[in-house]
């Protein structure tokens, strides 16, 4: 009988096994059902709302909507069909799904949603701002993280479909605030900070530069000021201010300001730099491109063009306003940016909210105060009038586009406001060919988020 | 099954249980003439009362598992029937009955040990003729030959051969050979050449899925065998064959063709138009499905290629829920799981059903877990419930073995209480 007991031992064996895989299958299919079904062809979605509960995507497109009402926020929010992969349906898809493994598909009733951060009103009044230029805006709370605009110039009208996709001008299906851009002179913000910290406040103060107009580096290549006359001799207040490109070459070219440690520096801010791998920051699904830069010899034009705004130096608008919200903050701590706010299920029950979270420090609450101070007596100085009513910290840039072909004017700046905590950053392409502003466009933005 | 209690009970089970699906498919089902929906029921009841009256006509060679077979093949045909609408299936009722009747052959043939190991010799040779059959008619990379009228895929009947074939060499484990340090038996080098043999025709035919259902089956009566007479398992022995196993795994992974590691290593979602089509509409239907399913009848997983046979579980679970489907795999264990409360009558009989095990479970992992993208999709068949007339007929040979297996019945007779003793005890009452 115990030989015999010991067949029994191996089919317990055998069925204890296929029973225990039997329970694996069951909470694996009971987990990721929701999974299978984003790949099915009756996916029924759900609705994203704005802060206010306006609707930014109607996933079961029974709602009737003002014509254009989808347009501003077309490219960042994005839809279900696959034309736009990095937008948030997309990337979410599976937080619209109107589906759990018990009930189904819901059909009729189901409460699946996103609830954004966004500002419907403020992002459609910045988007009539640009009065049908390109380029694009983005403002967030750099206390909070919330992103409250986030529009992108040309943009699509979702509901009307792709019909016409062949015909669309270059960047409709994106949203430009994620991706790479020329910085121009704001790019001086980041190698402030960079001299901030190598050699401290008291050092880059002392530091002292003439531009005559022009400035002939140390490799016999003209670094070229704006101001074909020159600024002088400055020191760096006055040098950010005048956004001076011959006072910044020469800070490069300075034996307190060593390559490796620019290069540090930069890395720390969060720039790809040389060979590094091109990353991206994740909000909330959507990809933001990295900032990256070439930075090879301190003495050569291109490394010097690079930290000035020009050059292979590429930031996407969102980061540009990240570091604004750590200079603001006083931490040196970058605000992450969040999108969504809570999510619904299928019942309606939240099954997720989103959370505060800050970056590591990229650089130290001494330069961030510094870097404040600077950045708040160029807004008193220059945008007291071009931006009423607001105490802003701000830069701005020009940045040379299609080889010189074109200019963007970028602004990016910050309140300095405990009641108004907003940081920003407007990129308005081709500035010459309108007669609308960075300042007006940032002026609107400011007005309109109450 | 001589109690007559239990020959109502099991009977009033198969026929209620059946009448509930066919009720379930009557009021939720989708079909368009009632009359499709009468020819399904009164085929499934007509087959429940002549299985069940012929059971009758058995006595003591009627058992549980008779019951509990006839209760999946009922299960079964209700199940292919109702694949995208109601409409009788035939041709798998045929292979139902041709299961039922290949169990009733197989038990017939496996009940008499004493007999089977003198015909040893014949299941070599009816292995070696099946290998030959593959080698000169299926081709290198098929499994199946055409006959016109129907496909019969070999492969299938060397199952219960292997499983013969290892429980038949039991007993030569005591002829044991001093070679050099070793004691070798003789037997288990030529069971080993068999299982490598057919193994590797399996590969030659593309038929991986196989593969592991006859490792499974040589690995239990390996197990059995070499512990075999002590009573219990040696752990070196054991733990020596192990690292062996999983040393062939590693080791046939490195150097597996391209074709094989990508099956192992694919990612389906990311070809769902693909090599990953049938498993991502299987788990997509899975999910449609829910836990109680979208109705028979009412799924689209119909149209998918093998939909009643590889990804059948899938199809279940499409229209009558995950709960059922997860139901009737639990029906599937009970027919194996027998010998646990029925012990078998003898050594051989048990590492029998040990084989029938490995089998049957092996092939319904590979089957229910292979569609649902937890292991590589094989293609293997679910014993019972998938379309296939080779499967079909295997499988009820194989539940025959399980049926052959099992122990009489014999009642315990109680002692009569004597006289004496009941006055010992008397007296010792008014003692105390």
């Amino acid at each position: 009988m115990k030989s015999i007991r010991r067949c029994l031992h191996i089919i317990t064996l055998f069925l204890i096994v296929f029973i225990a895989g039997m329970g694996y299958l069951v909470y694996v299919i009971n987990r990721d059902a929701p999974f299978y079904m984003m790949h099915s062809d009756h996916l029924q979605l759900g609705m994203v709302y704005d802060r206010t509960g306006d609707v930014l995507f109607d996933g079961m497109g029974k709602g009737t909507y003002e014509d254009g009402h989808f347009l501003d926020f077309g490219n960042l929010i994005g839809d279900e069909k696959g034309q736009m992969d990095n937008t948030l349906v997309a990337r979410n898809i599976d937080k619209l799904n109107n589906y759990s493994f018990s009930e189904g598909l819901v059909r009729e009733g189901g409460k699946a949603a996103i609830y954004t951060t966004l500002d419907h009103y403020a992002n459609r009044q910045v988007y009539n701002a640009f009065g049908g230029a390109k380029g694009c805006a983005v403002a967030y709370n750099y206390k909070t993280g919330e992103v409250l605009v986030c529009t992108s110039l040309p943009s699509i009208d979702v509901t009307k479909g792709y019909e016409n996709v062949a015909d669309m001008e270059s960047g409709t299906l994106i949203s430009k605030v994620m991706y790479g851009t020329v910085p121009g002179s704001t790019q001086k913000v980041s190698t402030v900070l960079s001299a901030l910290e190598i050699m401290g406040v008291d050092a880059l103060y002392a530091k002292r530069f003439s531009c005559s107009g022009q400035y002939i580096n140390k490799t016999g290549k003209p670094i070229d000021c704006h101001q074909g006359w020159g600024h002088g001799e400055q020191d760096i207040q006055q040098a950010v201010e005048n956004s001076c490109n011959p006072f910044f070459a020469q800070l490069i070219e300075d034996d307190d300001m060593p390559l490796e440690q620019i290069i540090e520096k930069y890395r720390r801010l969060g720039y790809a730099v040389n060979d590094d791998k091109p990353t991206y920051f994740d909000i909330d699904g959507i990809d933001c491109f990295r900032a990256s830069t070439t930075l090879t010899d301190k003495y050569e034009f291109s490394t010097q063009w690079g930290c000035i705004g020009q050059g292979d130096t590429l930031v996407s608008p969102m980061q540009l306003m990240m570091w604004q919200s750590a200079i603001a903050n006083g931490t040196g701590k970058m605000t992450m940016p969040r999108i969504i706010d809570r999510v619904s299920d299928v019942y309606g029950d939240i099954s997720s909210v989103s959370t505060v979270e800050f970056s590591e420090e990229i650089f130290s609450p001494s330069s961030a105060s510094t870097m404040k101070q600077i950045l708040l007596t160029n807004g008193a100085n220059h945008y007291q009038y071009s931006i009423p009513g607001f105490t802003v910290g701000i830069k701005s840039g020009t940045a040379q586009v299609k080889e010189g072909a074109e200019e963007n004017a970028l602004l990016v700046g910050f309140v300095d406001d405990q009641r108004k905590p907003i940081a920003f950053c407007v990129l308005l392409e081709n500035k010459y060919s309108t007669p609308v502003t960075a300042e007006g466009i940032v002026t609107t933005l400011l007005n309109s988020l109450g | 099954m001589s109690n007559p209690v239990s020959f109502v009970f099991s009977s009033a089970f198969v026929i209620i249980a059946h009448a509930a699906m066919l009720l379930n498919v009557y009021s939720s089902g989708q079909f368009t003439d009632v009359k499709d929906f009468a020819i399904l029921a009164a085929a499934v009841v007509a087959m429940d009362i002549v299985v069940t009256i012929l059971m009758l006509t058995f006595g003591q060679h009627a058992h549980t598992a008779d019951f509990i077979l006839l209760l999946i093949l009922g299960a079964s045909v209700i199940f292919q029937s109702c694949f995208g609408g109601v409409s009788f299936a035939k041709k798998h009722f045929i292979t139902c009955i041709a299961a039922l009747a290949s169990c009733r052959v197989g038990y017939l043939l496996c009940r008499d040990y004493k007999w089977l190991q003198t015909k040893k010799k014949f299941i070599w040779a009816a292995i070696g003729i099946m290998m030959i059959v593959i080698l000169t008619l299926t081709g290198s990379r098929s499994m199946w030959i055409d006959l016109g009228f129907m496909t019969i895929q070999p492969s299938e009947f060397i199952k219960p051969l292997l499983i013969l074939a290892c429980a038949t060499s039991i007993q030569e484990q005591q002829n044991k050979h001093k070679i050099l340090k070793f004691d070798i038996v003789y037997e288990n080098l030529i069971l080993f050449g068999i299982v490598a043999a057919v193994c590797l025709l399996q590969w030659w035919c593309r038929d991986l899925g196989s593969i592991p259902t006859f490792a499974a089956i040589y690995a239990s009566g390996f197990l059995l065998r070499i512990c075999y007479p002590k009573a219990k398992f040696s752990t070196k022995t054991l733990i020596f064959a192990g690292a062996a196993v999983a040393a062939a795994a590693v080791v046939g992974i490195m150097f597996a063709p391209a074709y094989v590691k990508e099956r192992l290593f694919a990612d389906i979602w990311n070809d769902t138009s693909g090599s990953g089509y049938q498993q991502t509409q299987a788990l997509i239907a899975v999910a449609d499905g829910g836990w109680f399913g979208k109705g028979p009848g009412k799924g689209e997983l119909c149209n998918i290629f093998a939909h009643e046979s590889d990804i059948v579980f899938a199809t279940i679970s499409e229209e009558w829920g995950l709960l059922f489907a997860v139901m009737t795999v639990l029906m599937l264990l009970l027919l194996v799981a027998i010998p646990l409360v029925n012990p078998p009558r003898s050594y051989f009989h048990g590492t029998m059903c040990a084989g029938v095990c490995a089998a049957f479970t092996v092939q319904m992992a590979l089957n229910i877990f292979g569609s649902c993208n937890l292991i590589p999709f094989t293609g293997v068949t679910l014993p019972f419930i998938a379309e296939g007339g080779s499967s079909m007929a295997t499988s009820g040979f194989m539940a025959g073995m399980i049926v052959a297996a099992q122990s009489p019945v014999i009642r315990k007779i109680k002692p009569k209480k004597s006289a004496k003793t009941a006055k010992s005890r008397k007296k010792g009452g008014k003692a105390a």
